[in-house]
């Protein structure tokens, strides 16, 4: 059995619910912030990026809701108006990336034993670890 | 230069302060500190944790091992400790020697503590030393000062503070323009 009450998993999973809403915001804010022919190497992964972590977002929040509750939202986001080279921005995506990597991680942890929610989670972590790689392998080159 | 400007040339922002006092709370509580427990304490994401933190491991202030595990290096713990004597001196100003109470004195301390110069904080442990060194001419003071009746007739020409237009005006003005619960009760 899962570790976790209802209340509990609602509570972890508002945490990666924010943590992806706040990457979709950033992806935003990337895909603007990088100019010149930099923009032609990495538009499209911004923008796909932007694209995933909203539709992540939206399935936390219906897992949240398939467990009775309303997703709860707090996040503080500050993007500087400066512009920044294509490596810079993808650097940025991976730490954000990983971060809600981890955050799954974490989560499966606690979830243990409840089948679905398990199962979910890690489908999301193979989602992430995917998502992570690629942004390493395209700042390796 | 003027002197808003300096703002921009602060060693550190509001924000990076309260990572670098996460950590070293975090380190002092359980011995260790990692992104997650820093986004906990701070109540924000981790993703805006890693971002926040990258400019201060590059700065050296904050080192992450092979573990992923945060410390503060000499230098962010230097920060650190200067920053909380800070907040100390100003909460102790503001709350035991100008009467501000004591969750209003946090608050301001906390907007103030990063950005005084070490300059001013010094002449600040100076001046709190000579009130400590003497209790009776403290209690006097603080007697005299407690005493002092803090209404104002508005009338600058009078008024042996001010020079051509009433500072405390200005400053009802701004207040009644706050939300009640960030004014001060005093």
């Amino acid at each position: 059995m899962s570790k976790l009450t209802v209340e509990e998993a609602v509570a972890e999973l508002d945490r990666v619910f924010a943590e992806e809403v706040e990457a979709a915001i950033r992806y935003l804010h990337l895909g603007s912030a990088v100019r010149g022919l930099d923009r032609l190497l990495v538009e499209r992964v911004l923008k796909d990026g932007f694209q995933e972590t909203i539709q992540h977002a939206e399935i936390i929040a219906q897992k949240i809701r398939s467990l009775g509750h309303v997703p709860k939202l707090e996040i503080h986001v500050s993007c500087p108006a400066e512009p920044m080279s294509a490596r810079e921005a993808l650097r940025q995506a991976l730490l954000f990336e990983e971060a809600a990597l981890e955050c799954y991680q974490d989560l499966l942890r606690k979830v243990e034993g409840d089948v679905p929610l398990e199962e979910f989670v890690r489908s999301q972590i193979a989602i992430e670890s995917e998502h992570v790689a690629q942004i390493k392998e395209l700042l390796a080159g | 230069m003027e002197i808003w400007k300096e703002f921009d040339q602060n060693v550190i922002t509001h924000s990076a302060a309260h990572h670098l006092m996460a950590i070293d709370d975090l380190m002092r509580r359980y011995g260790y500190a990692r992104v997650s427990d820093v986004a906990r304490l701070l109540n924000i994401t981790r993703g805006s944790v890693s971002i926040s933190l990258k400019p201060m491991k590059d700065a050296g202030l904050v080192i992450q091992d092979e573990n992923r595990h945060l410390r503060l290096s000499e230098r962010g713990q230097a920060l650190v400790d200067a920053i909380k004597t800070k907040r100390t001196l100003f909460q102790r100003l503001f709350h035991d020697l100008l009467g501000v109470d004591t969750e209003q004195a946090e608050i301001d301390a906390c907007k103030l503590e990063h950005l005084v110069s070490d300059e001013t904080a010094r002449r600040l442990v100076s001046f709190l030393r000579f009130v400590d060194s003497d209790a009776q001419q403290t209690r006097s003071l603080l007697k005299a000062w407690r005493r002092f009746d803090p209404s104002c007739e508005h009338e600058p020409d009078k008024c042996p503070s001010c020079d051509t237009t009433c500072m405390a005006e200005h400053l009802s003005d701004a207040a009644a323009t706050q939300p009640a619960a960030t004014r001060s009760k005093r």
